[in-house]
């Protein structure tokens, strides 16, 4: 009997391969193995959910994170918990292959998924161009490749009107680009903030820290003095909210000129908006030059 | 005062005049100007008006935070070992500190109304949450009068991670990002929120701590040696006993709501202490207050000092440079309790 479970097992796993799966390497670098047609895709991070739709392959998400709330089409799917990952939840969903985000999910998650033969394929964007990379990378790999190559085109010839508009002008700001008001939660090296920042028109003062996620101290905010601060608050946001924080901070350049301003949260999600959120960052630092959207 | 006390003294004063002028924005001599600026009222020329800021309002209220937060720890932990008659007695180790960060978390994000302003509500929920756990540990551990040691430990460790799971679950549950990441920095135990207006009621409960424990000092020597001998050198046992929890879970409660749970302090530094001044409480508390404080101010230079321009809760340091120089304490030392 045993024997024959065994042989069951050695034809169905030779029958899969059969089938046909084809090896990927993703933007981590793994090796993942997929089957070549893939149906059933779910995300774990909510930027992945907003690229996979900006790709032309929301109709094959089967499900999003608790966190989901863009585009209005994810309130119609089932939702599962990411921070703790809920796997019974996902595996019910009985996905083709899950799309995780190197900022958000933790890379052991995808053994647990390996574990019941689920491929997972980790997306990492660290800078602008990553974003519309991995956009043909989707396109690609779920088939809607023209869709995906013409909405990435898109955004790039949008990010390339407003170099144009953003490339001579005589001023760059310093720009403080916050996370959080009381504990001062910022970006460092290598994320895709500084390069909005640049292409904005602006120079980030938190470009060069060490650390990915760093938290600033109010010395090193009045030792930059930064022209310019802006955050993920939302719009209509009073400096006054900083101040209560941070006292000190009322010389700055950007507390006394007045330059305090909040953005749309969805800056901090690495998705297409991005690209809106360049233009509205643009738009804040140098409103005379650039006007239309 | 004695000599270990004056030379403690003048060691805080040094931390302090170190605290305020390292650092990799404002030079030493800047930092010295605008200390001396400020000492002789606006004497001279005023300082680069960013260096004053720098030193007067970030570095300066963060020393005193250390030197209130360090020494508030200090003298409860002292007293809490007293109490109970344990050495390893401390806020942290009895759960009063996860009770009061439960309760200052419950408040933070949003479950518990303010009460009467916001810079109040907070440590008044962080004492109410550090008196809850206190009072079940005690209860639990004392049975007729009599106070079992090990079931006072194992009470304190068992309250210590239920508040803790209390207060993750709360932050977790939390619907609001920002406040989340606020709090999962400020329960690593933090003084990166400190400004002149933030240290008034840790100020105060901290001074209160002191004076109440230093008026207690010669009842608190009778109860080292034992319930029974206190009673009879005629020290009102219980009700010093009730003035010390209500008192330890203020003063942790007050730290707590301004920079989360340190960690050890509490521990270590009564046990550095005695092992210079003796077991008696009119030598212990001072010097461990001031111990406490000059700990606290070099953890918190180390955890400035390690990423520069970003911070590390200084909670992460006092475990790492606590732990190794009190287990090499634990093992070179002869020293007796009560």
């Amino acid at each position: 009997m045993r024997q024959i479970c065994l042989l069951f097992l050695v034809i169905t796993g030779c029958s899969a391969s059969l089938e046909g799966e084809r090896t990927i390497q993703d933007d981590l670098g793994r090796t993942v193995e997929i089957p070549h047609s893939i149906e059933r895709v779910v995300p774990l991070a909510p930027n992945i959910t907003e690229l996979l739709f900006a790709s032309g392959a929301g109709s094959k998400v089967v499900g999003v994170s608790a966190y989901d709330d863009f585009p209005p089409e994810v309130d119609s799917l089932p939702q599962y918990s990411v921070i703790p990952m809920d796997f019974e939840a996902i595996v019910a969903l009985d996905p083709d292959l899950v799309f995780a985000s190197e900022q958000v999910n933790n890379p052991k998650d995808a053994d647990t998924f390996a574990a019941v033969g689920i491929p997972v394929y980790f997306i990492a964007i660290n800078t602008l161009e990553d974003l519309t990379r991995a956009m043909r990378d989707l396109g690609e790999l779920l088939g809607t490749s023209e869709t995906a190559h013409k909405r990435a085109t898109q955004l790039e010839d949008s990010l390339a009107q407003l170099a144009v508009l953003t490339a001579n002008l005589p001023e760059k700001p310093d720009v403080l680009f916050l996370v959080e008001t009381a504990t001062l939660y910022a970006f460092g090296q290598g994320s895709y903030i500084h390069d909005i920042i640049d292409i904005a028109g602006g120079h980030s003062i938190t470009k060069t820290q060490s650390i990915r996620f760093p938290i600033l101290t109010d010395e090193f905010v009045l030792a930059s003095d930064p022209d310019v601060i802006v955050g993920s608050f939302g719009p209509g946001f009073e400096k006054a909210k900083l101040l209560t924080h941070h006292p000190a901070w009322d010389i700055l350049s950007a507390i006394v000129s007045d330059q305090v301003f909040g953005l749309d949260p969805a800056i901090l999600r690495p998705s297409p908006r991005l690209v809106a959120g360049s233009w509205e960052l643009a738009r804040v630092l140098h409103p005379e030059a650039v006007t239309n959207p | 005062m004695n000599r270990w006390t004056t030379a403690l003294l003048l060691l805080a004063l040094f931390s302090v005049m170190v605290s305020v002028s390292m650092g990799r924005e404002v030079s030493f001599t800047e930092a010295l100007s605008v200390l001396w600026h400020h000492a002789t009222f606006g004497y001279g020329a005023a300082p680069d008006p960013i260096a004053d800021r720098i030193v007067w309002q970030l570095r300066l209220p963060r020393a005193v935070l250390a030197l209130i937060v360090g020494g508030g720890l200090g003298i409860i932990g002292a007293a809490m070992q007293t109490l109970v008659r344990n050495p390893l007695a401390e806020p942290y180790i009895l759960g009063i500190s996860s009770g009061a960060t439960a309760g200052a978390s419950l408040f933070y994000l949003g479950f518990l109304p303010p009460l009467i302003s916001k810079a109040l509500s907070m440590p008044i929920a962080a004492f109410a949450g550090g008196l809850c756990a206190i009072l079940i540990v005690y209860s639990v551990a004392g049975s007729r009068g009599h106070l079992s040691m090990t079931r006072l430990l194992l009470a304190g460790v068992a309250v210590a991670s239920l508040m803790g799971a209390i207060a993750s679950f709360i932050t977790l549950s939390s619907p609001d990002p920002d406040k989340l990441r606020s709090v999962l920095f400020w329960l690593l135990g933090s003084l990166h929120l400190a400004t002149w207006s933030a240290l008034i009621w840790p100020a105060i409960a901290v001074l209160i701590g002191l004076v109440v424990l230093l008026v207690l000092a010669r009842p608190l020597d009778g109860m080292l040696t034992g319930d029974e001998s206190a009673h009879s050198l005629g020290v009102p046992v219980e009700s010093v006993k009730r003035i010390l929890i209500v008192l330890a879970s203020l003063v942790t409660g007050s730290i707590v709501a301004a920079s989360g749970a340190i960690g050890f302090v509490g521990l270590i530094v009564p046990h550095a202490v005695r092992s210079f001044t003796g077991v008696t409480h009119r030598r212990v508390l001072p010097a461990s207050f001031i111990a406490g404080a000059i700990f606290l101010l070099w953890a918190d230079l180390a955890a400035r000092a390690l990423l520069p321009g970003a911070q590390l809760p200084v909670g992460i340091v006092t475990a790492l440079c606590g732990v190794p120089f009190f287990l090499i304490l634990l093992r070179q030392n002869r020293h007796g309790f009560g």
